[in-house]
């Protein structure tokens, strides 16, 4: 008997619990402005360091390479998928570029090319991979993260390489003059458009729109039509290639190609995006949200060295602390707390 | 035998919110006994069947149990004092051992805590022996074995939990024949162990096999309890649809002739329908009947690329369907489907106006979705099935069931399809939003639509069809013009 009844509420009874509703709900959904505030306010009071414009444009540039690979990340998750394979394919990136660069003395242009344009055909082949076969991106991702660490290795051969493109110098530590603003680093307008592109897409583009209905509802979107294995392919490659371009980033600013990955990007990246509200299940959150995220996380990051009573000893594990309860009070103040239905 | 039934229930009532889903009603159960409950979809058998289990309470009467009163608060409870169910989705773990399935939550331990695989599997070999499937391999996964057998070891799970009271619900609509021949001989020798038995189906002939005695429920009401021998299907029948005129809306006048032929499948076969051949023709409703697990509904999906079937084809209009499509070709080939859930073919959070333009967006506008754009596309369909609020900005998720389903079939309407399919157009709704949406669908035959009408309720089939189609157990068992037929001619024929 599972009929239900439609009861029409009063007007006036719903309008104004409508209205409380939406307050809350406008209220809740700023959860992680409120923690990004908090934070801010508490090392403002507790660090005569940290609220210096230097400080504030470290805080920029600590974030800048996180934002690259968080533009994809969210993407995939987004879709409700994952995309372990960053890291590894970010260092992968930087030795390619470099290793035809200096090594084999290829015209810079196509040593960049050929950095960028592996990772994201490893993401591809992620997609593919996990698409036809049905095998969980989790999997496919972390097979890939190795298969990528491998090709590191062997290409490198476990060298570093410190002869690095020009451009990808000018990338990852260059400065320019930008009129009003002044002297901006290089990788920070990287981020900024890396991000804004990402917006505008996710935002105003059918593209867009399928990826978030393939999160929301993967069979409401195959109703309607929408070919979500081509979705998740497309999705997988466009993170294989924001971190390439990550790796480029990271690259430049560190001076020197490495034959191994940064292992903390992935842990990072993905612990900024969800910080932001995007939902590990896919169909909501948004690159408003991983910019949120990632300030958040730059804060937490960058307050606590400026405190200096702290044992440096101590600090990843506060950082651990802090993240585990941001992430928390995120949860319950956006009101996603999973009740247990099972009782 | 003992003359105290084992469970006594007298004037139960059971309201969800203002719908009294039970009124007054009385129910008994002896042991030794199979009692089945018959009654169609919503006379109240799950909601009784859940109160017997404790997943529900009553609001008021009294269970009584063994003579005395008593209040099940949860399943675990109703199972520690001997009532199990068997659920229509079984709750067995494929991966398990059919052992381990059997001492699920249980198993056995050696004197160190250690689990007793040994004697586990030595109890194990000893029931199904007993019960005469002494072929099934205890060691094996479940997962190896029809759902059946996987049935029987569910079944047997129950009773070595001590259930004296087996609850079982629709055991049959996902069977084969030969499976539910071997059901019913386990439940004569459970019957003969003097375990007692309450049976729902809706497979009339099955219970006629069956069961002792016979209850049957019409909306929340007892109808009757009747001896097997006293009484017939055909009494059942009349009994489980009643007197009073059942139809919502008046019988269609149903078009003779066919004008022109849009859909048309031939010999369509999968692993859960076989050999199904129908045409749609301009103007005309098919409706599809059958009980739940018929097929019915994955043969609607499969009409939309979104179940494989390996033999047979579809065509619309003189277009032959390849034998892989996707359901994007399905809707540019002019073919509409709103699914049995609302809750997998819509997207709750989202605004009314995105779910109707969601099917579309490939073909208005470029590659941007424009707001203003997308407005003007669903305005037209909410206003012409009077969606109730039609503020397209709405979440779709507020509205009610009605309403909701009214967008799922109407989000169509801005690039108008050939033939809609629809599958169970009318579940849960109350009876105002059924016919608003059954004269939906008749306006859309009157403007000279095909439409498919897929469900599991009779009166929905009857209320539109010109056309009906019965299925059975994936095949197709009859097919006739909506002439004088009644609920009782469908039922009879499943």
């Amino acid at each position: 008997m599972m009929i239900t009844t439609e009861t029409t509420k009063t007007p006036a009874a719903t309008d104004s619990a409508t209205s409380t509703r939406l307050w809350l709900r406008r209220l809740t959904a700023l959860a992680p402005i409120w923690t990004l505030l908090a934070l801010g306010v508490f090392f403002s009071l507790t660090s005569d360091s940290f609220l210096r414009p230097i400080n504030l444009n470290n805080i920029l540039s600590q974030i800048a390479t996180l934002a690259i690979f968080g533009t994809g990340m969210t993407y995939v998750l987004l879709t409700g998928e994952i995309d372990l394979s960053i890291a590894a394919n970010a260092a992968l990136s930087g030795m390619m570029a470099a290793h035809l660069s200096t090594n084999l003395n290829l015209p810079e242009p196509i040593a960049l090319s050929v950095g960028l344009g592996v990772p994201t055909l490893l993401g591809l082949i992620n997609g593919i991979a996990s698409t036809r076969f049905r095998i969980p991106t989790f999997m496919t991702t972390l097979a890939m993260s190795l298969i990528a660490g491998g090709l590191n290795t062997f290409v490198s051969k476990g060298r570093v390489i410190s002869e690095l493109p020009e451009f990808a110098k000018f990338l990852g530590s260059g400065r320019i003059q930008v009129p009003i603003l002044g002297e901006v680093r290089v990788l920070i307008i990287v981020a900024v458009i890396s991000l804004l592109i990402g917006y505008l897409i996710l935002r105003y583009t059918r593209f867009g729109r399928y990826i978030y209905m393939t999160g929301a509802s993967k069979s409401a979107a195959r109703l309607a039509g929408v070919n979500t294995d081509m979705i998740l392919i497309a999705v997988l490659t466009i993170c294989g290639f924001t971190a390439g371009l990550a790796g480029i980033v990271s690259m430049g600013r560190l001076g020197s190609a490495q034959p191994d990955a940064v292992p903390s990007f992935l842990i990072d990246t993905i612990g900024a995006v969800v910080l932001g509200g995007t939902a590990l299940t896919g169909g909501r959150g948004g690159i408003p949200q991983t910019l949120i995220g990632l300030l958040i996380y730059g804060t937490l990051r960058n307050g606590l060295d400026n405190i200096s009573s702290i044992d440096v000893y101590l600090k990843e594990f506060i950082t651990g602390l802090v993240l585990l309860a941001a992430l928390v009070v995120n949860i319950i103040f956006s009101g996603r707390a999973p009740r247990d239905k099972t009782a | 035998m003992n003359n105290t039934p084992i469970i006594q229930l007298s004037g139960i009532t059971k309201r969800f919110g203002t719908l009294i889903a039970l009124n007054h009603v009385d129910f008994d159960l002896r042991e030794g006994e199979v009692h089945a409950l018959v009654g169609e979809n919503g006379a109240g058998k799950s909601t009784l069947m859940r109160l017997l289990a404790g997943i529900y309470r009553n609001d008021e009467g009294e269970y009584r149990l063994d003579g005395k009163p008593i209040v099940l608060k949860t399943p675990s409870e109703a199972l520690q004092r001997g009532i199990g169910m068997i659920h229509q989705e079984l709750s067995v773990m494929p991966e398990l051992s059919v052992a381990e399935n059997m001492f699920l939550g249980r198993q056995l331990t050696t004197r160190f805590g250690a689990i007793d695989w040994q004697r586990m599997n030595q109890i194990a070999h000893q029931q199904l022996t007993q019960i005469g499937f002494s072929d099934m391999d205890v060691h094996q996964p479940l997962g190896r074995y029809s759902l059946g057998s996987q049935q029987v070891v569910e079944v047997l799970r129950a009773i070595l939990s001590g259930a004296r009271v087996l609850i079982m619900d629709e055991p049959t609509s996902a069977l084969s024949p030969n499976e539910v021949e071997r059901l019913m001989q386990l439940i004569q020798t459970l019957r003969a162990g003097n375990r007692s038995i309450i049976y729902i189906s809706h497979f009339l002939e099955e219970v006629m096999r069956v069961a002792d005695r016979i209850t049957v429920l019409r909306d929340g009401h007892k109808v009757d309890t009747l001896n097997k021998t006293e009484t017939s299907v055909n009494q059942l029948v009349s009994l489980i649809v009643g007197h009073e005129v059942n139809a919502v809306l008046p019988p269609t006048n149903a078009h003779t002739e066919r004008a022109h032929t849009l859909l048309a499948v031939k010999h369509l076969s999968a692993d859960v329908f076989d050999d199904i051949s129908f045409e749609v023709g301009k103007g005309e409703v098919i409706g599809i009947y059958g009980a739940v697990g018929a097929g019915h509904f994955d043969l609607a999906r499969a009409l939309f690329g979104m179940y494989r079937f390996d033999t047979g084809t579809i065509h619309v209009e003189s277009e032959q369907f390849p034998h892989r499509f996707f359901s994007r070709y399905a809707i540019k080939h002019g073919l509409a489907y709103a699914t049995e859930s609302r809750r997998k073919s819509l997207l709750m959070e989202e605004p009314i106006y995105r779910n109707i333009t969601l099917p579309h967006l490939f073909r208005i506008g470029k590659l941007i979705p424009r707001q203003k754009q997308e407005l003007s596309t669903a305005l037209p369909p909410i206003a012409a099935v009077h969606v109730n609020p039609p503020d397209p900005m709405n979440k779709i998720g507020n509205l009610s069931g009605g309403n909701q389903q009214k967008v799922a079939i109407a989000r169509w309407l801005p690039f108008p399809p050939k033939v809609f399919i629809v599958s169970e157009p009318t579940r849960g709704m109350d009876v105002g939003a059924k016919s608003e949406v059954l004269t939906l669908l008749r306006d859309f035959r009157d403007q000279g639509y095909g439409v498919v009408v897929v469900s599991s309720e009779p009166e929905t089939v009857l209320a539109v069809s010109d056309q009906i189609i019965v299925m059975s157990h994936g095949k197709i068992v009859a097919r006739m013009a909506n002439k004088n037929l009644d609920k009782d001619a469908l039922m009879r024929l499943i």
